[in-house]
């Protein structure tokens, strides 16, 4: 089996292409033109393939012999519409070309961003709603990158019968990528920490990785979305702790109640920056509730339908993430 | 007025909400290469009809006038292809590639009785506006001089460098800083008139997929003479703007608010610089809190196309001048032509 895998350089998909090569399967790695991968410790089986989503012509050629794309390219810095260019106009031109190829297998990496957390109570799972039209567009230029990549992939999947599985991960943590946007509000070493008690959606890195490369080869996963979090998530006071523990950074913690700040926020948008054009995504209510809103979050739809447990629990996962580096290069 | 717009991007955005604001406009449709885009975009600002085929779009929707907000390297095409479609055209700068290809633009517009704008956003901002209005008055006495510079860092790899995919600036003569030619060569232009002649030097200092990062020109227009810079180099980021006059001196950042005169004072002489400079500190305080507060409401640093815009179809419904006439744009076009590398010259 030969997989084609996006974005292979990235933070996530340098563990995409580690758990498919444990599982022995052959991976083309799609990076971009200019991205350096000498230092990256993938043995010479890992095919690489150099392209630019946004620009190269010959795309197709990238399909050639692959069996299914995992596909978690996404622009996720510049401005809002730099980051559509680059991830829905970029993911439109990639499944444009695989149209015409054989491959009808797709594994999307989307993303938590896609739920409507204003309007979800309880906990958030698979069942939750969405954001609707045309509200999406109050949303940052990220969500609505994530939210029309998994539109646009839908609709060619449904177009040309494939079989397609949408994963949604939460925060993606590991090592260099320790602080997470749900641990509140950095200002210089200090943090506010909105919410202490609010659990978060998260998955370590190589936790993510691995359910990633059992969707490509478990026939279960054909047709579904399931959200990749590792269990029901640290809490943000706890996860923080470990974060300046692991790091040795220093700094004060302020803990606020999310119903204050919420309130107050909400306050200040209606009276203040309801027009606004550059404010920071902490004084949107419905950015702020997307990071930060006190939900319950489950995986059983995940541990059920592709048989998964975490391969690290969370000691393990703060080991790989703070610890001594095991591999040189891979930064696990 | 029947709009459509072709080239759903960044500027785009812009053209987009300030159009949605003017009265007596319809926004009746999108066009862009990437189907997602322009339907997104017609979601966005409730746009009637999306299209990936600009010609379908003019075919159908007979557009009384188009917006070209795609790469320079396109709006030529698209501009001959909306004005024999019976539309007037707003174009995004820099016009066309050549000045060839601008001359034969205008005159297809003007045979065809329909307009061609080239959008100088900046003439319109506040700032420009203003040093206007004094010199219009008298109180500012006659240009003598304009300096305009621009730092910009543009050698990231997310914009003009990006080393994944060539910007289409770059096939530019002149590179990304062709990209900002007319910004300086309008506002040149507006201060000191058709120029007579130009003096140049371009030049690269840092490594990038750039030809050139660092750009300066002396120009003699028939009014007053300009030195125009963009540096790639230079930090922080400003856009200065500054008018030297008969009686008084002008000092703009077009990307913030800021705007200073000094002049003539009803003080003895040796205390002048002493309360010029108390009121240039007060004007600069304002305008730092003038800043801070318009990224909480409206354009920022693109209120200029918003006037420009709304000055546009004022003028299109009334059948008054416009206020970028076809002798501007080509009289700036010839400028720019002046200012471009010679060949060999790096």
């Amino acid at each position: 089996m030969k997989v084609l895998v996006t974005g292979a350089n990235g933070f996530l998909g340098r563990h995409v292409v580690d758990a498919l090569m444990k599982r022995k399967i052959d991976v083309r790695a799609l990076v971009r033109p200019a991205a350096r991968v000498e230092n990256l410790a993938w043995n010479s089986s890992v095919e690489i393939f150099r392209a630019d989503l946004r620009t190269s012509r010959d795309l197709a050629a990238a399909f050639d012999g692959v069996d299914a794309l995992i596909h978690l390219a996404a622009v996720v810095s510049g401005g809002d519409e730099a980051q559509f260019a680059g991830t829905v106009a970029g993911t439109e031109r990639l499944l444009e070309a695989m149209a015409t190829t054989s491959c009808k297998r797709v594994i999307l990496c989307s993303s938590f961003s896609v739920y409507d957390y204003s309007s979800t109570r309880g906990t958030l799972d698979e069942q939750s709603p969405l954001h609707k039209l045309p509200d999406v567009y109050t949303r940052d230029g990220y969500t609505i990158a994530k939210w029309w990549q998994e539109r646009v992939t839908r609709r060619f999947a449904e177009k040309y019968g494939w079989d397609l599985t949408v994963l949604r991960p939460g925060f993606i943590w590991g090592r260099d990528h320790g602080y997470l946007a749900a641990l509140g509000q950095q200002v210089g070493r200090h943090h506010l920490v909105i919410g202490p008690m609010t659990r978060i959606p998260m998955t370590h890195v190589e936790n993510c990785a691995d359910v990633f490369a059992l969707a490509a080869v478990n026939p279960s996963a054909a047709g579904q979305t399931l959200n990749i979090v590792d269990g029901p998530g640290e809490r943000i006071w706890s996860y923080l702790s470990d974060y300046m523990r692991g790091t040795g950074e220093r700094g004060w913690r302020l803990p606020l109640p999310y119903g204050l700040s919420i309130s107050t926020v909400r306050l200040a948008f209606a009276t203040v920056f309801r027009s606004a054009t550059k404010v920071p995504s902490i004084l949107i209510p419905r950015r702020l509730e997307s990071r930060l809103k006190p939900l319950k979050f489950d995986n059983s739809k995940l541990r059920q339908t592709l048989s998964w447990t975490p391969p690290l629990d969370y000691q393990e996962c703060l080991a790989r993430t703070y610890g001594a580096t095991t591999r040189s290069g891979t930064g696990d | 007025m029947k709009l459509a717009l072709i080239g759903a991007g960044q500027i785009a955005r812009q053209h987009l909400a300030c159009l949605k604001t003017l009265p007596g406009v319809e926004l009746a449709a999108v066009c862009d290469l990437s189907a997602a885009t322009a339907e997104a975009t017609a979601e966005r600002y409730d746009i009637g009809a999306w299209f990936t085929d600009h010609r379908a779009m003019l075919e159908q929707i007979r557009p009384d006038a188009v917006h070209i907000t795609t790469p320079p390297t396109s709006h030529f095409p698209l501009a001959m292809d909306a004005l024999n479609a019976g539309a007037h055209v707003i174009l995004e700068k820099p016009a066309t590639c050549t000045f060839d290809e601008l001359e034969t633009l205008l005159g297809h517009a003007r045979k065809t009785g329909l307009h061609v704008v080239e959008d100088y956003n900046y003439l319109y901002n506040t700032a420009p506006q203003k040093i206007l209005d004094l010199i219009k008055s008298g109180e500012f006495g006659a240009v003598t001089h304009v300096d305009i510079f621009i730092s910009l860092n543009i050698l990231g790899p997310d914009g003009f460098a990006d080393p994944n995919s060539p910007h289409p600036a770059l096939r530019l003569s002149g590179g990304a800083i062709a990209d900002f030619l007319p910004h300086l060569a309008s506002l040149a232009h507006m201060f000191i008139g058709p120029h007579r002649a130009a003096h140049t030097v371009w030049t690269k200092r840092a490594a990038s997929p750039l030809p050139y990062d660092e750009f300066r020109a002396v120009v003699d227009g028939e009014r007053a003479t300009a030195a125009i810079a963009f540096s790639s180099n230079s930090q922080p980021d400003a856009f200065w703007l500054r008018v030297y006059g008969e009686r008084m001196q002008a000092s703009a950042n077009l990307f913030e608010t800021r705007l200073t005169f000094d002049g003539p004072r009803n003080v003895p002489k040796p205390l002048r610089p002493f309360f010029s400079g108390l009121e240039e500190g007060k004007r600069i305080r304002r305008a730092a809190l003038a800043t801070l507060l318009r990224k909480f409401k409206g354009p920022g640093s693109y209120e200029g196309l918003w006037a420009l815009l709304a000055r546009t179809y004022r003028a299109l419904g009334d059948g008054t001048t416009l206020p970028i006439t076809e002798q501007q744009v080509l009289d700036v076009n010839r400028m720019i032509e002046a200012l471009k590398p010679k060949e060999g010259a790096q």
